[in-house]
């Protein structure tokens, strides 16, 4: 028993960190997997929908992709001048101090996370569930049964193994990209019959407006992977057109069988699809979509456990959360952290405004990012880039954050987003009672109950303080 | 054991491939870069570990206690104590035994949920003649466009499903049933893009559409019947056709078979030199549906709209389908009648040109075509079938077998077709319905349709409340022919140059939008029906503001009908019969109320005892509903409850006592589909 220790971890880190270095087209590979979401398979819900010429859409979405790629090129930068991780957090710390990124740290670990997790479990159960209610809703009591227990069996998954975590990820990832892949050539299969109607090519903007955001949310993890590699420029230049050229592909597929309407009204618009072009096997698509769903669940599991381990360590959170478990070797604590938070968020009635509201949060976010890297052009000279974007770059991306941000506020004003801005800016009185301060009441507490959580759970602080 | 499980771990990460390194990484920023060769990773790390552990060592080295941010050592001396251990490993069996409860909880509910209601029962179907509703382009016509106009008022009366009735383009001027071509919509409604766009506002407004088809014959213009007149290839039989001899201009026909509209069935044609079988008019061909060829054909123009988006049919006419081969005279009604003098069609019994063996297979047939299109999920297709002036016996015949789907109701026209009203003949008009009807199957309830004269001139307009009540109350979906839900009345049309039969038009006047000229159903200066001239009192714009209109009562009841279980997949048990009265219970198990549902629809107001036919009931109940604006909100006694002529009351009855479990009611109750309610949990289970 005692003969496991935490030297293994200091061993396999370093043999992941050498697995960095991941060759061209694993990391082109990894890029297309982790953007290409649910949604496309799903709906286009957040659709304006008028008609126009294929001309437009077309640069617009080229436009999208452009903007994307800028997105991610910035965070190259970024990941290659500080090597660590947690997000966006070590960006904001470097570049503004604590209280940003306190504040960051602060309102993605206790609501944009876990509502998220919550909210992509929750679909996968609305998903499944569907499966066995033909013609109306599933009861909430199904959906939320089903959602919890995902998440119960996602967050012991990855608090047992990372090994067992990351082989979930794999298989859920391969099953997404076979169903891409099927969808793609069957549609190509009936283009070539000639099924396409000229006039359903105008809708292909309809991917576009969720498309842009999902770009730049996933480059972060995708940067995790392919840090410090010397292909990471062009795996992205690569990469991201390949998913904008995989997006239309699936669009073309769906307009093949579809009308725009059609596509619009449909639930699920990649079963409608399988329904219509792969019967009788058309059950493979919700079956493969269901996976996807579970594996990008599975995938928030990952980030969010090692952003919210960066937050115990900084002493943002409390510590016991960047311990590791002694015998798994896992961030038990803050993976545990996040499924009950999450497991909170399905019992109310619904979160999905919740995580609209607190979108506009996240925007916040990436702009001060973005502006962190335009300011430390300035401040942090000295820093060594191994990849140093032209500055218009930040520039253009700050500005596009800042308009999405203020966009959905004038455009529909709405009390909500002053109490989002509250619950953020209410992670002060934590920062300065807790952080800033540290009383010692606080610590009179905190220490017990750090000392029995460490003994119950077996976790221990990470040997070397990466400091 | 515990190296090799170390061993493993390290190997297979680096084996993963894309995503292996979102694992859980501790230190990316480890300054010396320690290149891990494929050998070292095998050795076991204990000398590493070592040294880690010594860098590492707590600042306490003895300490005997256990402190906040312990390393290993330390922990390790305290956390196998049972106090940890236990609770340690019990919260993880916890966790394990929540997931699979769970689970269990998911695969229970799921297995006894019950079948959920589909669109087709979950709400209302509103009728729409589509030449009468709106007119978008001021030729005094409705169409199409003016339909999508008047989407936003149809929302408002929360209807499920709009139903319009034939806009084939068609060669007959009462635009019925004729038709030319079933793939294009008459000009006169618009265009198919007129109608595409159409069917994608009702499904934006979350509306269902179902249209009606005519599958038993065409117009004699169709080419179908240009092609088959001059036995052209395989349209050569695409009709019936039989000699007949012609002598200076009288047709002797093949036999003494009538069309439904008087005189014999047989048409000569003088391009082929035979006669022609037709059910209706001599402009109707009948199909011949014993060719499989024909069948095809139909099935592709269903197709041909299930494709378009359209959620259901509505078949017309379809006991006339297929008439007997043998072509054996039909007996007359009167047999002492000379066979030269029978003429009109109520003077036979249409035992060979009605309802045919093999009929209901061609139904079923067309049933498996819909399902086709059916697979997606929230797109089942609706099948209707038309089955007028057929005994009741015959009618739920096309609600198909225990083990073969047919129709998912045939449109119950009962209560459509009564021309007086009494508490009897409602009552009847239920019972057969609900005592045919196929058990689990769906019942409809529908007060008028464009054959039938309007309900206020038919009954009285007192009775416009209380029918409509009447049909939200009772279970199964309640069918609206547009203008009911107001009040309209017929028109009298006295001279029309546009039909055969003026009194089909009655029932057809321009829907009574305002005050404006045309009722505000045109801009034009000619309507093709006259507008009602009540349309100054009775219409939309009057009755939305106006708080006692019939309009707001048709809302509120809608509304009632979509909010509570009990209405929509509730029991139902009649109470017991009275001359002007009809009274019934609405309820369902696991909700302790009950409505009870009372109408008059006597000649003069009544005193109805509710005691009398139900035990246990408290002297005052209060009123949730009634067509007496004044009385709502009221209580009423139940020794007798006091009925105006007309008026109907939703009482509502807290009780744990449901009535279909009583030995009373035993054989007086039904439900389609069986389901208890569980408040705690918010969900219909069907093990009750």
């Amino acid at each position: 028993q005692s003969s496991k220790d935490l030297g293994l971890l200091e061993t396999s880190t370093n043999c992941i960190l050498l697995h960095t270095q991941v060759g061209l087209l694993s990391g082109i590979c990894i890029i297309v997997g982790t953007i290409i979401g649910s949604g496309i398979f799903i709906s286009p819900k957040p659709v304006l929908a008028n008609t126009e010429a294929v001309g437009p859409c077309l640069i617009i979405w080229a436009a999208c992709g452009i903007l994307a790629t800028l997105g991610a090129l910035c965070f190259a930068e970024l990941g290659t001048m500080i090597t660590k991780s947690g997000g966006e957090y070590p960006y904001l710390m470097e570049a503004f101090g604590p209280i940003p990124a306190y504040l960051f740290s602060w309102t993605s670990l206790i609501v944009m996370k876990p509502s998220s997790f919550a909210i992509i479990c929750l679909s996968f159960s609305e998903y499944v569930c569907a499966a066995f209610y033909a013609s109306c809703k599933p009861p909430h009591v199904v959906v939320k049964c089903l959602a919890a227990a995902a998440i119960l069996v996602l967050t012991t998954v990855n608090a047992l193994s990372v090994r067992l975590g990351s082989y979930v990820q794999n298989v859920f990832t391969a099953a997404k990209l076979v169903i891409v892949v099927i969808i793609i050539i069957s549609g190509i299969v009936l283009l070539a019959q000639g099924e396409l109607r000229q006039e359903r090519m105008g809708w292909g903007k309809v991917w576009m407006v969720s498309l842009w955001p999902r770009l730049t949310w996933n480059s972060l993890c995708i940067l995790r992977v392919v840090l410090n590699s010397r292909n990471l420029p062009l795996a992205i230049i690569i990469g991201i057109p390949l998913v904008t050229v995989c997006y239309i592909l699936m669009n073309v597929s769906y307009f093949t069988v579809m009308t725009p309407t059609e596509l619009l009204q449909s639930q699920a618009v990649a079963v409608t699809f399988g329904d219509r072009v792969l019967y009788p096997a058309s059950w493979v698509v919700p079956l493969f979509v269901a996976f996807s769903t579970i594996g990008a669940a599975n995938g928030t599991c990952f980030t969010t456990g090692r952003l919210i381990y960066v937050a115990g360590r900084e002493g943002h959170m409390l510590k016991v959360l960047s311990y590791i478990s002694v015998k798994r070797l896992t961030p038990a604590p803050a993976l545990i952290f996040y499924g009950i938070i999450a497991t909170i968020y399905i019992i109310p009635g619904d979160i999905n405004s919740l995580v609209n509201y607190f979108s506009f949060a996240a925007w916040l976010f990436y702009g001060m990012t973005f502006l962190g890297l335009l300011v430390m052009r300035f401040t942090r000279k000295d820093l060594e880039r191994p990849i140093m974007v032209p500055i218009v770059i930040p520039i253009l991306v700050t500005v596009t954050s800042v308009f999405l941000v203020l966009a959905p506020i004038i455009s529909e004003p709405a009390w909500e987003y002053l109490y989002c801005v509250l619950f953020i800016l209410s992670g002060l009185i934590f920062y300065f009672l807790f952080v800033y301060y540290k009383f010692g009441w606080a610590q009179k507490i905190s220490k017990p109950v750090t000392m029995h959580l460490q003994m119950l759970m077996e976790v221990v602080p990470p040997e070397k303080d990466p400091e | 054991m515990a190296a090799e499980q170390r061993k493993r771990d390290s190997v297979g990460m680096r084996m993963e491939g894309c995503r292996t390194n979102n694992g859980f990484v501790l230190n990316e920023d480890i300054a010396e870069p320690d290149p891990c060769e494929p050998g070292s990773s095998r050795d076991p790390p204990q000398p590493n570990a070592a040294a880690a552990v010594s860098v590492a060592a707590s600042p306490e080295p003895g300490a005997q206690e256990p402190y906040a941010g312990m390393p290993k050592e330390v922990l390790f001396r305290f956390s196998g104590r049972a106090r940890y251990r236990v609770p340690r490993e019990l919260l993880f069996w916890l966790v394990v035994v929540a997931v699979c409860l769970l689970v269990a909880a998911t695969v229970t509910i799921i297995a006894v949920s019950p079948k959920c209601l589909d669109w087709w029962q979950a709400g209302a179907m509103y009728q729409i003649y589509p030449r009468s509703f709106k007119d978008s382009d001021k030729d005094g016509n409705g169409d199409l466009k003016g339909i999508q106009e008047k989407l936003d008022y149809i929302t408002t009366l929360n209807v499920k499903t709009v139903w319009i009735t034939s806009f084939y383009k068609s060669s007959l001027k009462d635009f019925r049933y004729a038709v030319e071509d079933f793939q294009e919509v008459d000009p006169i409604f618009g265009t198919m893009k007129d109608f595409e766009d159409l069917v994608a506002a009702i499904h934006d407004k979350g509306l269902k559409l179902i249209i009606d088809f005519i599958p038993n014959h065409t117009s004699d213009k169709h080419t179908w019947f240009q092609l088959s007149r001059t036995r052209t290839g395989k349209y050569t039989d695409y009709y019936i056709w039989h000699n007949c001899t012609q002598e200076n201009g009288i047709t002797i026909p093949p036999n003494n078979w009538l069309s439904v509209y008087g005189n014999s069935s047989w048409h000569f044609d003088e391009v082929r030199k035979q006669c022609y079988f037709h059910q209706f008019l001599k402009e109707q061909p009948d199909l011949n549906f014993r060719n499989p060829a024909v069948q095809e054909e139909i099935k592709e123009i269903m197709q041909f709209w299930l494709a378009k988006g359209v959620d259901g049919f509505s078949f017309d006419a379809v006991k006339f389908l297929l008439e007997a081969e043998s072509l054996r005279n039909e007996i007359q009604v009167n047999q002492s009648q000379s066979p030269d003098t029978v003429t009109n069609y109520s003077q036979l019994y249409h035992d060979f040109t009605t309802t045919q063996v093999g009929m209901h297979d061609i139904i079923r047939d067309f049933r498996q075509t819909m399902n086709q299109y059916s697979r997606e999920p929230g797109r089942y297709r609706f099948m209707g079938t038309e089955a007028s002036a057929e005994s009741i016996g015959r009618t739920m015949m096309y609600y198909g077998l225990p083990f073969i789907q047919e129709a998912d109701f045939p449109f119950n026209h009962f209560l459509a077709m009564l021309n007086t009203l009494s508490g009897n003949n409602v009552y009847d008009a239920i019972t057969s319905w609900m005592e045919n009807m196929p058990e689990g199957k769906w019942p409809n309830w529908k007060t008028g349709g464009p054959d039938t004269s309007r309900l206020t001139s038919r009954l009285g307009n007192q009775y416009v409340n209380a029918m409509n009540m009447l049909i939200f109350t009772l279970p199964g979906t309640p069918i609206t022919y547009y203008g009911e839900e107001i009040g309209m009345g017929n028109i009298l049309v006295t001279n029309s140059n546009e039909s055969y039969n003026t009194n089909t038009l009655a029932s057809k006047s321009p829907m009574q939008w305002d005050n404006s000229s045309n009722a505000g159903f045109s801009e034009s200066n000619y309507t093709w029906l006259p507008t009602n001239s009540d349309y100054h009192t009775v219409n939309v714009n009057v009755q939305k503001m106006e708080p006692s209109s019939a309009l707001k009562f048709y809302q509120d009841l809608s509304k009632l009908h979509a909010s509570e279980l009990l209405l929509s997949r509730g029991w139902f048990c009649l109470l017991r019969n009275d001359s002007h009265a009809v009274a019934y219970t609405r309820q369902m198990d696991g909700i302790d109320r009950v409505f009870i549902v009372v109408l008059n629809f006597g000649e003069s107001s009544m005193l109805l005892n509710l005691q009398d036919m139900m035990a246990g009931l408290p002297t005052w109940l209060p009123v949730r509903l009634s067509t007496n604006p004044a009385s709502k909100g009221s209580k009423v006694d139940t020794r007798g409850v006091p009925l105006e002529r007309g008026e109907g009351l939703i009482l509502e009855h807290n009780t744990d006592t449901l009535p279909h479990h009583q030995a009373a009611f035993r054989n007086k109750c039904f439900v389609s589909n069986r389901a208890c309610y569980s408040g705690a949990l918010d969900l219909l289970y069907s093990l009750c």
